[in-house]
């Protein structure tokens, strides 16, 4: 369970003040065990921002983020442990192959000997990455990137997964793939929290949807009620509708 | 409890440390490049000697005006091996110098004659002695002339049963206590220089490339999203750099050691030695050093803003092993606390191990704990930085 209470974040320019952006500005949400939540806003509403204070990158102003009851500024290393992560800019280390690469995650999650293995072969073998596992990254597809970073993030099967737009760059088949892939793990009791922009996908496959604008919660729900609640039909419409008015907030 | 997290601890660091080593090395081109300098040096250092022996020990031609060459061949063929020629053979050019400092020698007709018998020949050797430029070709031939007689002498005696070694019952060693010869100074200063220099420059592209390299090619930020402590990240970031550097000071000190065995120092009265136990003191002190650069080349590159500013700040860094030695043996009065610190105490040590000198071994532990010290310093500080978002966000 990932629980995010009253964060603020501001990036203050010492030379300019009024260069300073508060990206967040007291956002809190919950997201459930068994569940996907996703997290819709437009570009620069703060998502991002939220989800590094979640891993522990950036520390907030005020307010706290716990993962499974543990504070992410607290007890770091902890909370990292129970999270498994697809950041926002991620890149791959290109003189090691795909294989070397969730290996590497793997064990630094601690995993060892036999396991490990059968945990890597099992990743690999879901995401449709076998011809690519014993290949150096360099030069892979965008998509192909996606694939080798989401096992990485996957391979120690957290309680709790943070996907940062997982799928932009990857093609349907892909994009299939992840899907059947979290909604496995949402059958399996974990926490999924991710955020994207594509409107029938969240609609499709999350079960509630925060949606962030200006750094605060503008309105949280299923997606049908969120629809209700703007008087849409489709989520898109209402997502521009809760947005740009207040009342959404107040929900 | 407390042993999983052991185990957990070894794990991660075992992790981080093989994925340090698999990219430091698999990127052969930066590799080569740093160890380039490493194979470079030796060469530069045996070829620097070479020359600098053929000026001191250069012997120009000598033009002498011979009488009677033609009585004693084998003579004049040992004086053309020893560089002295027939006035009759003097190039143009000179004619005018070896005409004005005339030196002549006259072989007697009966010289072949004589030889044979076993009497003794007199060569008659006629020149200005007083006029410096005669000097050293008159000591020349005093030194062929010399050679060539023992060298006859010897073998009759060998002929007649005796052991030559029956004509030398006592034999003058020199040991000069003297400082040793300026040039040869400048070789060995310069070894201790570039030693200094391949530990700062072996690891330089490793560092820059796992710091902010790796911040560039955005696979940091993923990392420090990972339940790992900041501290084994440096620390397996530090010993995969050092690594490297460790392996450039070994290559220069295994290089060297076989280039100057080609190089005949005896010849300027200089000794060179460059033995297993010294190659090893060298080594000993240089290791603190080699972690001790890495250390500040990460918390530098750490801490700016892109690659190409870590490149160019760390490559400043440069500059100070390359200025420190020198300074520091520049200094006469040197305070104490210069003795302690990192590089002008090694570089002291170092200096002093050339000279000929026995190895300070409390000097060795004591500017040792302090480069220790201080490294240990920087990767706790680098440890705690790369917890703080600026540095990781690369934040102004």
């Amino acid at each position: 369970m990932i629980e995010v209470n009253n964060l603020h974040k501001s990036f203050i320019d010492k030379k300019d003040k009024k260069n300073s952006v508060k990206a967040l500005d007291g956002l809190s949400f919950t997201a459930k065990d068994g569940e996907i939540t996703g997290i819709l806003g437009p570009n620069g509403a703060g998502k991002t921002t939220c989800l590094r204070t979640l891993y522990g990158l950036l520390s907030a102003d005020e307010g706290f983020a716990t993962i499974d009851g543990i504070s992410v500024t607290e007890s770091p290393l902890e909370a990292r442990s129970k999270l498994g992560i697809f950041p926002d800019k991620f890149g791959l280390y290109e003189r090691l192959t795909a294989y070397e690469q969730i290996d590497y995650f793997a064990s630094l999650h601690g995993m060892t000997g036999k396991s490990k293995k059968q945990a890597i072969e099992q990743v690999i073998q879901d995401l449709e990455l076998g011809e690519l596992a014993h290949r150096k990254t360099v030069g892979f597809s965008q998509g192909q990137r996606m694939k080798v970073t989401l096992a990485q993030a996957l391979v120690h099967q957290p309680q709790n997964f943070v996907l940062d737009e997982p799928t932009r760059g990857l093609d349907v088949m892909s994009t299939r793939i992840l899907r059947n892939h979290l909604a496995k793990f949402k059958a399996k009791g974990h926490c999924i929290l991710f955020s994207s922009h594509v409107m029938q996908e969240v609609a499709a496959l999350c079960d509630r949807v925060i949606i962030v604008a200006n750094g605060k919660l503008a309105a949280q729900g299923t997606p049908q009620e969120l629809c209700e609640l703007a008087g849409e039909k489709n989520l898109e419409e209402a997502f521009v509708k809760l947005i740009g008015s207040d009342e959404g907030v107040a929900a | 409890m407390i042993t999983s997290k052991f185990n957990m601890n070894l794990i991660q660091l075992k992790a981080l440390l093989l994925k340090e080593y698999r990219e430091a090395f698999r990127d052969k081109r930066a590799l080569m490049v740093a160890l380039g300098l490493a194979i470079l040096a030796p060469i530069g250092i045996m070829l620097m000697s070479k020359i600098m022996i053929e000026k001191l020990v250069d012997e120009p031609p000598v033009y002498v005006k011979f009488v009677g060459a033609e009585h004693a061949p084998k003579l004049i063929s040992h004086f053309a091996d020893k560089n002295l020629f027939n006035f009759s053979d003097v190039p143009e050019d000179e004619r005018s110098t070896w005409e004005k400092r005339n030196i002549a020698i006259e072989i007697p007709a009966d010289y072949a004659a004589d030889m044979a018998e076993g009497k003794p020949i007199k060569l008659h050797l006629q020149a200005d002695f007083t006029d410096k430029a005669v000097q050293p070709p008159v000591r020349r031939i005093n030194n062929a002339v010399r050679e060539f007689s023992m060298s006859i002498g010897y073998k009759r005696l060998l002929l007649r049963g005796v052991d030559i070694r029956l004509l030398n019952p006592v034999k003058l060693i020199e040991q000069d206590t003297a400082k040793p010869d300026a040039t040869f100074m400048l070789i060995s200063m310069m070894l201790g220089v570039y030693l200094m220099l391949a530990a700062f420059m072996s690891g330089l592209s490793v560092a820059i490339d796992s710091s902010a390299g790796e911040r560039e090619r955005n696979v940091l930020e993923m990392l420090l999203c990972q339940p790992v402590s900041t501290l084994k990240i440096v620390l397996a970031k530090l010993i995969s750099a050092s690594t490297v550097s460790v392996i450039g000071v070994l290559l220069i000190l295994v290089l060297t050691s076989i280039s100057m065995s080609f190089v005949d120092l005896t010849k300027i009265g200089a000794t060179f030695n460059l033995d297993f136990s010294t190659a090893i003191v060298l080594l000993l002190l240089l290791l603190p050093i080699c972690f001790f650069a890495t250390a500040c080349q990460l918390f530098v590159a750490f801490q700016t803003k892109s690659f190409k500013e870590a490149q160019s700040t760390v490559g400043m860094l440069i500059g100070i092993p390359a200025f420190i030695p020198f300074v520091v043996s520049m200094m006469d009065d040197r305070p104490d606390w210069v003795n302690w610190l990192p590089i002008s105490g090694q570089s002291m040590i170092i200096e002093k191990i050339f000279k000929g000198a026995d190895v300070d071994w409390l000097a060795v532990f004591a500017t040792s704990s302090v480069t220790i010290a201080i490294t240990a310093a920087l990767v706790l500080g680098l440890a705690k930085k790369l917890k703080s978002e600026k540095v990781v966000m690369a934040l102004s």
